[in-house]
């Protein structure tokens, strides 16, 4: 048996198994905190940082990301304090302008608020987020996917850019790519890029109600719990 | 040799090594660390032994070669004793002179000797010089005695003492009470305070420990790591004795830059030399501490230097930060509790084992104690290494230390703390060298990096020029840091090209917000610092950039032009041959002109006119 912890995120009480991280215990919870690098069942490695949350100690608090945070007995933490709001925000909006092709980031800048994106549009192709890379070496063993290169020059590629020998084509890759689920109107034009908008409904309510689901499709790749078998 | 085994045994080569040097008339100093290697004085310590032998000097005159002493651009340099006569830029052909008057005759050679560039006077002794007067050089002043190869001088001046006072009567909770009453914090960055992170690694589960010595120092112009670890190996060591046995570690790693060969070589001697004498290794001193320490490489990216992509690297894995949420004294190197200190940190332990608590916790300020050593540089009289205590204003660093501004300029800011430091300015300078009062003030003490810039510097494009290293050395891991920066940097060339707005200044703002709270580690962390502490003290610099397409400060290239002043030209056609893009023409003794089409802007024909005829505007 493993053991219980209780700690409190954004006032709600909650209980999760000790060694369990901060986000799994929220969405667990049904407690929505964006995410995107993360995904059960792998190794979180704090990459996107939209899971950030304040975490407040002695008066005192400090922000980190919840996906690589595990919970402590007592702990406070707050999800959507106005600071936090405010730089997740933020970071959906890079995203958002460095792959506007792809519906799961462009889900995430929603349900973060995003409305406009002030920065220029880049058109990426990947966003580092690490899903294929994890998914590959802890779930396939196969270690066919690496990070190469630092800082601006960092890419997912295959060793000498070959499909290697011990690659199982198991497409677990390409399936739990944020980058392949395209936008609602199709693949956007290099220099068409827009925010899509075009879910009036999801618009307002990711404005009003922050913390409640807006039924993103992000749901299903991403383990919400909204969207699991036992919800509903 | 025999192992040591008490403290009697230590004092015994203590005693002979100072009765070998007392046998010398003179003790020549010849500083061989690598600012002088870089300036010639490896040919001019072989021409100084020759020399010696040839007018039968040899046996009566010790050349002792040491690590830095801090004043690197006034090198080669050396010190006679006794005398304390200080010469610098040595020549080899200065060499047959010195031996014959100064060693011979004690006569001082005037050409030698420094002149004080705020006075103008001859300054013959080294301890009259202001730049080291208004130090307090309590690691980096050992540099000057010892011979980093040689252990005994080690001892000789007191080293592995605290080694045996802990061994032989102290136990590893007192020494860690010790170190938290002095008040001694990280000199690698953090300031994080020394006794407590030892504590947390003593009470962390998990065996082995490990003890790691972070002497990576990345930061672009920083060298008091290096220096430290050229000239004082053994000091280092000794400090990382001292808190393995505190700490109960039984292995250690020194992890050095690359780029820094003479400290490797330098560490991995000291490291044999302690092993013979039976300062490390098994059973040191006889007791039942046993500890060990390897030097190990590093990964050679600025990023490696943090705490937990030092310890990926020291696996042997791409040295990338890790989210810290479990602490590295817990589960650190190899998952196993690791405590690392930065060199200086490290540096400091046996003085306040010797000298006590009280004794390091009487410098400084209420919560920054001890000393703290910075690599001062940029438009200033002098520049080099220098140790100061910590609560010593800026000012007083700026123009006693360093002399104050050269060429008649009005020195406009201090950039502290390294690449991720702020810039200060001038209404600040009275601020002291203070953890708190510096982050505060939105710079930090960082690891020591100061640059002090005149009215020359455009604040716009040192924000831009710090952004852009920092954005180089991300590891690229983070949205924030990665994202985040490479958008900061465009918006930041936008402004010093012309093509800034206020909306862009707002969102270089609101970024850099982001990345300083969201990013992963460290870098993100404190990456934006430069900005927006320029945006807080130099906002009008922005503004001209912005509103009036202007740099104020006349440097960056897109806002600035370049012409002739009809009455100040004489038509001597020195800027003509200069130009490297051939955009001036003139007939010899007319007025000359610049073509803006051609004009690179690249200065060079302001530098070449004698007769300030060039204006940038
Ligand atoms: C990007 C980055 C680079 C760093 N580089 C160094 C370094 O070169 N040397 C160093 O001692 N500390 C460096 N640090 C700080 C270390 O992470 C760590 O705090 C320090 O070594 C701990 O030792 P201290 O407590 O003695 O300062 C760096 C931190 C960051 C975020
Ligand atoms: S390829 Fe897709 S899954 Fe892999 S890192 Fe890039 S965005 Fe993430
Ligand atoms: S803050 Fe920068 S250096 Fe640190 S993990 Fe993120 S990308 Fe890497
Ligand atoms: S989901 Fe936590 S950092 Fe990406």
């Amino acid at each position: 048996m493993s053991e219980y912890v209780t700690l409190a995120i954004d006032g709600a009480n909650v209980r999760a198994p000790h060694g369990t991280s901060v986000l799994d215990a929220a969405l667990d919870y049904g407690i929505c905190i964006p995410h995107l690098c993360h995904m059960r069942g792998i190794t979180p490695i704090g990459a996107c940082r939209v899971c950030i949350v304040e975490v407040v100690e002695n008066g005192r608090s400090k922000v980190t990301a919840s996906c690589t945070l595990e919970v402590e007995e007592g702990m406070v933490v707050l999800a959507h304090s106005e600071k936090i709001l405010r730089a997740r925000k933020n970071i959906a909006e890079m995203l958002v302008a460095e792959a506007p092709n792809s519906r799961a980031v462009q889900d995430v800048a929603l349900r973060c608020g995003v409305k406009e994106v002030r920065y220029p549009f880049r058109h990426e192709s990947c966003i580092l987020c690490g899903r294929c890379v994890r998914a590959c070496s802890e779930i396939w063993q196969s270690k066919s996917l690496g990070f190469v290169g630092r800082g601006s020059e960092r890419h997912v590629a295959l060793p000498f850019n070959k499909r290697p020998e011990f690659c199982k084509r198991c497409n677990a890759c390409i399936d739990l790519c944020p980058m392949t689920i395209t936008p609602c109107p199709g693949p956007m034009k290099k220099g068409e890029e827009a925010l899509c908008g075009l879910c009036e409904a999801q618009m307002s309510m990711a404005e009003e109600t922050p913390d409640t689901c807006v039924d993103c499709r992000l749901g299903e790749g991403f383990h919400c719990v909204r969207k699991s078998p036992y919800y509903q | 040799m025999s192992a040591i085994t008490s403290i009697a045994d230590l004092q015994k080569l203590a005693e002979k090594k100072s009765r070998e040097n007392q046998a010398y008339s003179k003790i020549v100093t010849l500083c061989a660390g690598t600012g002088c290697c870089a300036s010639g004085c490896l040919p001019v310590l072989a021409s100084l032994r020759d020399e010696l032998e040839a007018q039968g000097l040899a046996q009566k005159i010790k050349i002792r070669t040491t690590g830095c002493h801090g004043f690197c651009e006034q090198g080669p340099l050396m010190v006679i004793e006794p005398g304390n006569t200080f010469y610098r830029w040595i020549k080899v052909e200065d060499v047959p002179e010195i031996v014959c008057e100064t060693l011979g005759q004690d006569k001082i050679i005037e050409r030698l000797e420094y002149i004080d560039p705020a006075s103008g006077k001859k300054v013959s002794c080294e301890t009259d010089i202001p730049f080291y007067k208004a130090q307090d050089r309590s690691i980096l002043g050992q540099n000057k005695v010892i011979d980093p190869c040689d252990i005994n001088d080690y001892i000789a001046n007191g080293g592995y003492s605290a080694l045996v006072k802990v061994l032989t009567s102290m136990k590893p909770d007192g020494i860690i009470e010790e170190i938290k009453e002095s008040g001694l914090r990280g000199r690698g960055g953090g300031g994080f305070p020394t006794g407590r992170k030892w504590e947390y690694c003593r009470a962390a589960e998990g065996s082995p420990k490990y003890v790691i010595c972070n002497a990576d120092e990345g930061d672009p112009g920083a060298y008091m790591d290096r220096s430290v670890l050229e000239g004082n190996p053994h000091a280092v060591i000794e400090g990382m004795l001292i808190g393995a046995f505190a700490i109960g570690a039984e292995h250690g790693y020194i992890y050095v830059r690359n780029e820094y060969p003479l400290a490797v070589k330098h560490s991995k001697i000291a490291l044999v030399q302690a092993e013979e004498l039976g300062l490390l290794g098994k059973n040191i001193l006889g007791t039942d501490f046993s500890f060990d320490i390897k030097v190990a490489r590093g990964g050679g990216a600025f990023v490696c230097g943090e705490s937990s992509a030092l310890m990926v690297s020291l696996e042997g894995k791409v040295g990338e930060p890790r989210p810290k949420d479990i602490h590295t004294t817990e589960k650190g190197f190899m998952d196993l509790p690791t405590n690392l200190n930065n060199v200086e940190t490290w540096a400091n332990v046996p003085s306040i084992i010797n000298r006590g608590a009280a004794w390091f916790a009487s410098k400084g300020t209420d919560k920054s104690k001890g000393t703290k050593i910075f690599a001062l540089t940029g438009q200033i009289k002098n520049t080099g290494l220098i140790e100061v205590d910590m609560g010593i204003t800026l000012r007083e660093i700026i123009y006693d230390i360093g002399g104050g501004p050269f060429n008649g300029k009005k020195i406009k800011a201090v950039q502290t703390g390294g690449p991720s430091g702020g810039c200060l300015p001038e209404e600040r300078f009275d601020l002291p060298v203070d953890f708190e009062a510096l982050t505060e003030a939105g710079s930090m003490v960082g690891s020591g990096g100061m640059v002090v810039m005149d009215e020359s510097a455009c604040m716009v494009d040192v924000a831009k020029y710090f952004l852009n290293f920092l954005l180089d050395e991300s590891c690229g891991k983070c949205v924030p840091c990665r994202v985040g920066l490479s958008r900061m940097l465009e918006i930041i060339t936008d402004i010093t090209e012309g093509n800034g707005t206020e909306e862009k200044l707002g969102l270089l703002k609101d970024t850099a917000e982001t990345v300083s709270l969201a990013s992963l580690c460290a870098l993100g962390k404190t990456a934006p610092n430069p900005v927006l502490s320029t945006i807080r003290y130099f906002q009008a610099e922005y503004e001209a950039h912005i509103k009036e397409n202007r740099c104020p400060a006349g440097v960056c290239r897109d806002l600035i032009h370049y012409s002739i002043n009809e009455d100040n030209c004489n038509g001597c056609g020195a800027c003509l041959k200069a130009c490297p893009h051939d955009a001036i023409s003139g007939e010899k003794k007319e007025v000359h002109r610049i073509d803006d089409d051609n004009c690179q802007k690249c200065g060079i024909c302001k530098e070449a006119c004698k007769f300030e005829a060039i204006i940038v505007s």
